[in-house]
């Protein structure tokens, strides 16, 4: 697969503005204020193929949205270069966002007062979208997300779920080739972002690139294939989830239930990693044993009356990538 | 290229053109219909805000008609000539609250919050859309009243030409750009000055030198609502033409306004490249 975006030496530096608090300090503020620079992107570099679902990471401030306002052509970089589809998306604006979608999770395209078919109607109109191409995907994803009942509701007394499904719609019915999320599930419930994830699925089925940003792991687990994780505007990881999950090594989680507590289990390559009880999680190096070897000595060593082998959580490997970067 | 080859061209560019213009008139025409439906939903609250623009700049032309009735005036014009000044300032404003004054309050309010992306994100000029989409039916009212203030002073001069309700066409159209291009400048003045909603005011101030005759001013201030910021194109010129008063100033005076204009787009492009959204 091609790259259909290239992104090389992408900074954005801005000034921003430093007050204490208190009445004394905003009066002095009011006279003085001290500039403070701040790097929220930091010379960062990274491919995405054509067809991928990408998922940008990285904690609060990190610099995730300011990445995708600039993919977007929203903001201007400071320097380096983006290249999506053969676009630079600061020049020749118009053009290039006729080619991308973007569901911004915390702001909203739809018209609050009027139903949100009207506000697809105005859509229709800005992008050109012929009345047989609106029909035909009007319909494909109206159907993909349910929404027929209520589209024709005022915008305003949609829940937020409903709202969002709609807000995809907005971004996708001029068929774009790429899409860009900016924490797309963000206060939604577990079947609201199911629903959202299979439409993904579904639209990069049928050829559409995504590009996601999201605090959300599930989203991340259940959707990307390559993950950039950015941690004070500086790019610390950029592989496949698989490579992601190996960051601590190939390792899995064991979760037991006991019939008698143990003081400890002697097997090399595995390590109690919580105790509560008869329940113990143990973290078990596959590079060192495999599962079969360790269940063998396991049974040896203690009975257990229940057993769950799951991968290591991403929160705690996300979070180890986050603080080597610290102690760095 | 050859000759065919250079005609095909024309021929491309000509009808991506008329393409282009017939998308911008559908978009505006499917904004219309949303400022509609919007204005039918808060049917009180929009008749409220037209009754409150009629009152609010209605009260200005009567006061005019008291200070004459109590013997004072501005000299070397009638009531109804200032009426008619103060009814064609009216009208214009109304036409600017109608179709592109929330340019003004609708950037403030996304570059306030952060929300600036989500037009920036649509293939179309930025201008056009915000002015489209804050389309207001609200000034209907007070283009009504003005209009009305604008009839009764007709029927008291002397009656126009053809060619001076020509002239006072074209005037009035070149006075509501000058507005669009105050407008634009707010609006621009925003991304760089943020959330200062006291800007239009310092504006407005400055737009209602507009409002009077331009020869009880001094020619300092008749140089300045004229040249640097042609306030006087507003209402002072349309009106001037429909009384027979224009000379050959106001063709001195017609290269600065569209100047401003033009002076008010360029600025508001070239801020939107500073806009730098809000924490995320």
């Amino acid at each position: 697969m091609e790259n259909i975006i290239t992104v090389k030496s992408l900074t954005k530096r801005y000034t921003t503005y430093k007050r204490g608090s208190g009445f004394k300090e905003s009066l002095k503020a009011l006279f003085f204020r001290k500039k403070v620079p701040v790097i929220a992107v930091n010379d960062v570099s990274f491919n995405v193929k054509e067809g991928d679902i990408i998922g940008i990471l990285g904690p609060n401030g990190a610099g995730k949205s300011t990445t995708i306002k600039m993919l977007t052509g929203t903001l201007y970089p400071t320097s380096g270069s983006i290249d999506v589809m053969g676009y630079n998306p600061t020049k020749n604006r118009k053009a290039y966002v006729h080619q991308i979608g973007a569901v911004f999770g915390q702001k909203s395209q739809l018209i609050w007062d009027i139903p949100p078919v009207d506000s697809f109607r105005m859509n229709k109109a800005i992008y050109g979208i012929s009345d047989k191409d609106y029909d035909e995907r009007l319909s494909l994803m109206s159907k993909l997300f349910m929404v027929e009942d209520f589209i024709t509701r005022p915008t305003r007394v949609l829940s937020l779920g409903e709202r969002m499904k709609c807000e995809f719609i907005m971004a996708m019915l001029h068929h774009p080739k790429v899409v860009f999320l900016d924490e797309p599930t963000i206060g939604l419930d577990i079947i609201a972002k199911n629903s959202i994830r299979d439409f993904i699925h579904e639209m990069n089925r049928r050829g559409t690139t995504f590009i996601l940003t999201t605090h959300d792991l599930e989203d991340v687990e259940e959707l990307a294939r390559n993950v950039v994780i950015i941690n004070k505007g500086v790019k610390v990881f950029d592989d496949s989830i698989e490579n992601l999950r190996k960051v601590l090594g190939a390792k899995k989680i064991v979760q037991l239930i006991l019939q008698e507590a143990v003081e400890n289990i002697d097997i090399p390559g595995a390590s109690i990693i919580e105790r509560q009880s008869v329940n113990l999680t143990v973290s078990v190096d596959l590079d060192i044993i495999t599962i079969n070897e360790f269940m063998a000595k396991l049974s040896q060593q203690c009975s257990f009356s229940d057993i769950s082998i799951k991968e290591m959580p991403m929160e705690t490997i996300i979070t180890h990538i986050y603080q080597s970067q610290i102690k760095e | 290229m050859s000759n065919k080859n250079k005609g095909k061209e024309v021929i491309k560019i000509r009808s991506h053109k008329r393409f282009r213009i017939k998308r911008y008139l559908t978009v505006y025409r499917e904004c219309v219909k949303v400022a509609f439906a919007s204005a039918s939903t808060y049917r009180l609250n929009f008749l409220l805000n037209c009754t409150i623009m009629l009152l609010g700049d209605i009260i200005f032309p009567l006061i005019t008609v008291l200070i004459y009735g109590s013997g004072a005036g501005f000299k070397g014009w009638t009531v109804y000539e200032v009426l008619l000044i103060q009814s064609i300032f009216t009208m214009s404003t109304a036409i600017a609250d109608m179709t592109f004054h929330g340019v003004m309050w609708v950037t403030m309010d996304m570059v306030r919050n952060g929300n600036m992306e989500m037009v920036l994100i649509l293939p179309i000029d930025t201008m056009f859309i915000l002015m489209a989409r804050t389309f207001s039916f609200e000034g209907i009212g007070l283009f009504i009243g003005g209009l009305t203030i604008f009839m009764v002073a007709l029927f008291n001069i002397s009656a126009p030409s053809i060619l001076m309700w020509l002239q006072f066409i074209a005037l009035f159209i070149i006075g509501v750009l000058v507005m669009l291009g105050i407008a634009l400048i707010m609006a621009a003045i925003s991304f760089k000055w943020i959330g200062n909603s006291r800007i239009p005011e310092i504006f407005g101030s400055i737009r209602s030198f507009g409002k009077y005759p331009q020869s009880i001013f001094p020619k300092s201030v008749v140089f300045a609502t004229s040249i640097l910021i042609p306030v006087a194109m507003i209402a002072y010129y349309p009106a001037a033409a429909l009384l027979g008063r224009c000379n050959w100033e106001v063709f001195v005076v017609i290269l600065p306004c569209f100047l401003f204009l033009l002076f008010g787009i360029y600025l508001y492009r070239y801020m939107i490249r500073l806009y730098q959204g809000v924490g995320g």
